[in-house]
């Protein structure tokens, strides 16, 4: 079943695994790939109130499922040592952090800053899209791929995202294609 | 009383450092929404 997550949600969720059913790991933070539009690995805390860092990662394509309350994995040994990951999974950069970035159009307007990120969840984990708070203050949502760049500070985005803002993810939903179209992606 | 007041502060101080020890481990855990580097 696919539905839409903010990645927030997806932040502290239990890893299981199918073979088993335990409980192995809990998610830390989410890696997408701006460029590619996708999920691309999750770190990991390990389980309980005041337990650390988990070492192992875990590299999209280990996994079976992210689901409403759990991430699913094969088994254990899906998880990787960092030396055997990607590196953009085994070690985030701290400035690549999105969460307060502003998004600013090509022409130097100023959307607002990001809430959150928006995936399709499901299978694969594609990013469709991000929350926004928005100059008035209010919550927007804004479709991906928008963004041109991502620096340490802000995601510069193409100038007609501002007509792609939408209140809602059921709104996203629907402007997504419409937004891809248009920029012709698809 | 002397030894009570002592006793007192450093029941104070423990709790304090069980504090900090349990806000720091929390906020260690806490995650985050990573971009990797534009390959381009």
């Amino acid at each position: 079943m696919k539905l839409l997550m903010h990645a927030s949600q997806i932040n502290g969720l239990p890893v299981v695994t199918v073979q088993g059913g335990e409980d192995v790991a809990e998610v830390r933070d989410v890696i997408y790939s701006p460029e590619a539009g996708h999920l691309v690995g999750l770190t990991l805390n390990k389980r309980g109130f005041l337990s650390g860092r988990r070492r192992e990662v875990l590299p999209a394509g280990a996994i079976h499922a992210i689901g409403r309350d759990a991430v699913m994995v094969d088994d254990e040994s899906r998880l990787v040592l960092p030396e055997d990951a990607p590196d953009d999974v085994a070690h985030p950069g701290a400035d690549r952090n999105v969460m307060g970035d502003d998004v600013l159009t090509e022409s130097g307007a100023s959307l607002g800053t990001v809430r959150d990120l928006v995936l399709l969840v499901g299978s694969a984990g594609d990013v469709v899209g991000y929350e926004i708070e928005k100059v008035d203050g209010g919550r927007g949502y804004i479709p991906l791929p928008a963004q041109l760049a991502v620096s340490g500070s802000a995601l510069v985005v193409p100038d007609i995202t501002e007509e792609f803002v939408r209140d809602d993810l059921v709104g996203l939903g629907a402007a997504v294609d419409d937004f891809r179209a248009r920029l012709g992606l698809r | 009383m002397d030894a009570v007041n002592w006793l007192v502060l450093v029941l104070i101080v423990l709790l304090l450092a069980a504090l900090a020890f349990v806000v720091i481990r929390r906020r260690g855990r806490a995650g985050g929404v990573f971009a990797t580097r534009d390959k381009r």
